[in-house]
């Protein structure tokens, strides 16, 4: 992994700071949520405390001893805004909420009570599809018409009923039974009750409108077939029971409203967590009017809000944990889920207790978007914030990274090219100058260059020493030698003397080979430049070649005209040495010899061409090195590796240089040396 | 004739290396000469001084002095002009060095030199003081253009003018300038100079030569190079 991917890395591990952000913001909003919790609640409680203070204005309608059962016939009156048509339909009510079923005694039928300023309306669904109509006139005790049965308790105890019958759909009044058994009974129209009677494919519909001071608190509704005399419903029983109208408390709401502030709704449920009466309302999540950032934050921060209860919305009655726990005496909150889009509300709910004695609970609601409002504007700004830190230190990571590698790079690529193909050690390294650890590393490399050049040159100047060194004694032997010959020796000693000679002109001719290198580098010291025909001298040289290795087969291209450079003469000549030397040496048996001289405009191009095994790829820039030796297999000359090293050496002299080639077809070295003509 | 000749002719060898000085003076001793050795430049200018060697072998470098044989050589000729002089050396660049201090030595020869090479040329070194001292003989004269070539005195001359070559060097033009117009080849021209060399030293001999003739004539250029086979001596 290179350096600039390893710090990018670690850049990138500032990015704990946006997450470190959301995790604070997460908190924050938690915390935030408690302290609403508790605000809401304590807000709920002074509610509470209050209404208990005046519990007369609060449950004046209620007996609450026994719990709310609609099975029962109890009907909960909901508080209508707008007094509505008499038209059989309860559209224009403005409920969401379905009529609740009569009790089914063979007939099947649903009802549902409101309740506006001044009238106690009513609405009664029968299902029964055959209608018989009301005769013209009629005794309780002939009828077999189809008709409503209301019976109610007044605000003094005593009981009153109408029944509801039409011989023709459409707007009726209610009628009423007078006198008794006793003095004869008869049907008498009650004008203050009015309804009208709408017939629909499945039965008929009653929507009827009391004037509210006629009812006291109970009520019962029954429908009957006229002519099977089922009925659904209830009627009235002595003692009462059932029927109980559920009434909001009027004059509650406004009283609520005194207690909230804007975006609060506050609900007085009985203990039966019907609704006594509510103010205000909840302002929910408007639909991000922020666009799509704060959302898109939110994904990353918001808390799982998908356990939350959702909120169950009625208009008779509260359902839910914070509602139900603050009816069993417990002040509690939750928060719910609301809307289409789940935003969060926060209820909490308070009991109001009288006389030790739960009568019900204030429920309050409030939206959570506040808090999201708040957390969100916080939350972009540290988003922001922390990306920009974070994309400013992964840049300057990057950079720095980059720069480093750079350098590195830089150090890397003159250490690898320290060492010359030609053997030469470069000892300036970049970087070097530089305080900080590449500098340090750089001038490492430099000492150990330095040390590498001293060894090379030691190793380069070896071979002239050992030659010089060992000259003296090999004198002493070879004179010695001389001497003893001259003594006059037996034939048997004669052979021990002529062997230790040979061993001697070895020994000699290996010193002479050692020092070559150096001698070489000696007359290139000394050298003198003149011009002459390149072209002539190489005719000449090859000639000699062809002369001194005679089983060899050497051809020569050269161009037609003069060739003249300037040069020293004697050296390009022992460069020729070297390389027929080599050629001759690596060449097949049978072999050809090519040896080429072509021209340029500024320059000439010597090659030597010879058939034989290819050289190792890894070599051919190493063959120029001094003391290199790739040579297999033997002769009697002693090789040093030094041949092809002098002609690297009078190619430079010359300014020129000298290349090693594999042919192409596998089936040859070529030598290639280039000489400037001037 | 005018002076005495002694019996034996002496010859003082320099060299410090005790071992080499045994066997030349060994060698030199059985060709008939009365030898003397020294170790040093001091012992050996010292016996000088009272009496003169007939021929000294000096080695250049001597015991601490790198050029003690060159400083020995100077005194040495300051003493007497016509005394032979042979320098000794251990290394091959030497032979350059040694040309251009122009110290009036005979001959230059590396270490490699064998014995009977050695006294080959001691042999003809006293030849050519016994020639110098008899009365001219022109017919051992060899005439090839501008140059004429004494080859009892194992003199040369162009355009009249003496060119003075050292002993190998004269062997060498004497060679070339035998057959002119003939290749000799670097062996040959070792065989003639009865000396043991490698190639670049030959190359230099010639260099050295060639300016040698240039310093009488700067045309001079009668030495030809046939490279990869040898020299020749063109008129």
């Amino acid at each position: 992994m290179s350096i600039r991917l390893q710090l990018l890395i670690i850049a990138l591990t500032t990015l704990v700071l946006p997450w470190a952000g959301c995790q604070y913001a997460r908190e924050l909003e938690s915390t935030l949520r408690v302290s609403q919790e508790n605000s809401l609640q304590a807000a709920a409680q002074t509610i509470a405390n209050a209404l208990s203070a005046q519990s007369q204005r609060v449950f004046s309608a209620v007996d609450g001893e026994q719990p709310f059962d609609g099975a029962q016939g109890d009907l909960y009156l909901f508080p209508l805004i707008a007094q509505p048509l008499l038209d059989g339909y309860r559209e224009d009510w403005d409920l969401d909420v379905e009529p609740t079923a009569l009790r089914a005694d063979g007939l099947t039928g649903r009802v549902q009570a409101g309740v506006t300023e001044h009238y106690l309306m009513l609405y009664v669904e029968v299902d029964d599809a055959h209608f018989e109509a009301e005769p013209g006139e009629v005794s309780p005790e002939q009828d077999s018409f189809d008709r409503v049965n209301v019976a109610w308790q007044r605000s003094d105890g005593s009981l009153d009923s109408v029944f509801f019958a039409t011989s023709a759909p459409g707007l009726i009044q209610a009628q009423r039974v007078e006198g008794t058994v006793e003095t004869g009974e008869r049907v008498v129209v009650e004008p203050r009750i009015q309804a009208f009677w709408l017939q629909t494919s499945r039965g008929y519909h009653v929507e009827a409108r009391i004037p509210r001071s006629m009812v006291g608190s109970r009520l019962w509704i029954e429908a009957v077939d006229g002519q099977s005399r089922r009925t659904a419903g209830f009627m009235g029983a002595d003692p009462p029971r059932g029927g109980r109208l559920i009434t909001p408390t009027p004059g509650l709401g406004p009283l609520l409203s005194t207690f909230i502030g804007a975006g609060t709704q506050a609900t007085v449920v009985d203990a039966n967590a019907l609704k006594l009466g509510s103010a205000g309302s909840v302002v929910l999540n408007k639909d991000d009017p922020d666009g799509a950032e704060g959302s898109w934050y939110r994904r990353f921060v918001a808390g799982d809000t998908s356990r939350w209860p959702v909120r169950l919305s009625a208009p008779d009655h509260m359902e839910g944990h914070s509602v139900a726990s603050a009816i069993a005496g417990r002040p509690s909150a939750e928060w719910l889920r609301a809307g289409a889009n789940g935003s969060a509300l926060l209820s909490a709910a308070a009991p109001i207790i009288v006389d030790e004695r739960i009568h019900g609970a204030v429920v309050l609601e409030q939206g959570g978007d506040q808090l999201i409002d708040l957390r969100d504007r916080a939350l972009t700004h540290l988003f922001n914030l922390t990306l920009l830190a974070t994309a400013l230190a992964v840049a300057i990571a990057f950079g720095i990274a980059t720069w480093i590698s750079v350098r590195i790079d830089r150090l890397r690529l003159a250490a690898d090219t320290a060492v010359t193909n030609d053997g030469r050690i470069r000892l300036d390294m970049p970087e070097s100058r530089r305080t900080d650890e590449i500098g340090a590393l750089s001038r490492g490399f430099e000492r150990l260059l330095a040390r590498l050049n001293e060894h090379t040159q030691y190793l380069r100047t070896l071979g002239g020493k050992l030659s010089h060194e060992l000259r003296t004694p090999l004198t002493i032997v070879r004179s010695s030698l001389d001497n003893l010959e001259s003594e006059g020796l037996r034939a048997d000693q004669q052979g021990y003397v002529r062997r230790a000679r040979e061993g001697a002109s070895r020994l000699q001719s290996i010193l002479s080979a050692l020092g070559a290198a150096s001698r070489v580098e000696e007359s290139i010291k000394q050298a003198e430049r003149v011009s002459f025909d390149l072209k002539e001298l190489m005719q000449s040289a090859i000639e000699g070649y062809r002369d001194g290795f005679p089983a060899a087969r050497i051809e020569l291209t050269t161009p037609t005209d003069t060739c003249f450079m300037h040069g020293a003469p004697d050296l390009v000549v022992q460069m020729l040495d070297k390389l027929i030397d080599n050629a001759v040496d690596f060449c097949t048996p049978s072999g050809t010899i090519r040896v080429g001289l072509t021209r340029s405009s500024t320059r000439y191009e010597i090659t030597v061409d010879n058939d034989g095994p290819p050289i190792p790829e890894d070599m051919l820039n190493r063959l120029f090195e001094s003391l290199f030796e790739h040579r297999q297999g033997g002769d009697d000359k002693p090789h040093f590796g030094l041949g092809l090293y002098i002609v690297r050496l009078i190619a430079e002299f010359h300014g020129g240089s000298a290349a090693a080639a594999n042919r192409s077809d596998g089936g040859g070295a070529v030598f290639t040396v280039t000489l400037p003509m001037i | 004739m005018g002076y005495h000749r002694p019996m034996k002719r002496q010859i003082a060898i320099v060299e410090d290396e005790p071992a080499l000085r045994e066997n030349y003076g060994a060698a030199l001793a059985r060709q008939g000469y009365q030898i003397k050795t020294y170790g040093n430049r001091k012992s050996a200018m010292g016996a000088f001084e009272t009496h003169l060697p007939d021929l000294a072998i000096i080695d250049i470098s001597l015991e601490e002095e790198a050029e003690g044989g060159f400083d020995l050589c100077r005194d040495l000729r300051a003493l007497s002009a016509e005394i032979p002089i042979i320098f000794l050396t251990a290394r091959d660049s030497e032979l350059d060095a040694v040309s251009g201090l122009r110290l009036g030595a005979d001959d230059f020869l590396t270490k490699d030199v064998s014995l009977p090479h050695l006294a080959a040329r001691v042999a003809a070194l006293f030849r050519r003081i016994d020639a110098l001292r008899r009365p001219d003989n022109s017919a051992q004269i060899v005439r090839r253009g501008a140059l004429s070539i004494d080859g009892e005195k194992m003199q040369t001359a162009w355009n009249g003018a003496p060119v003075t070559l050292s002993l190998t060097e004269f062997w060498i033009v004497h060679a070339l300038a035998r057959n002119p117009g003939h290749v000799k080849n670097r062996q040959q021209l070792m065989d003639a100079a009865n000396v043991v060399l490698d190639d670049n030293t030959i190359t230099s001999h010639i260099k050295r030569v060639r300016r040698k003739f240039q310093q009488v004539d700067p045309a001079f250029d009668a030495i030809q190079t046939v490279y990869g086979m040898g020299y020749r001596w063109v008129e």
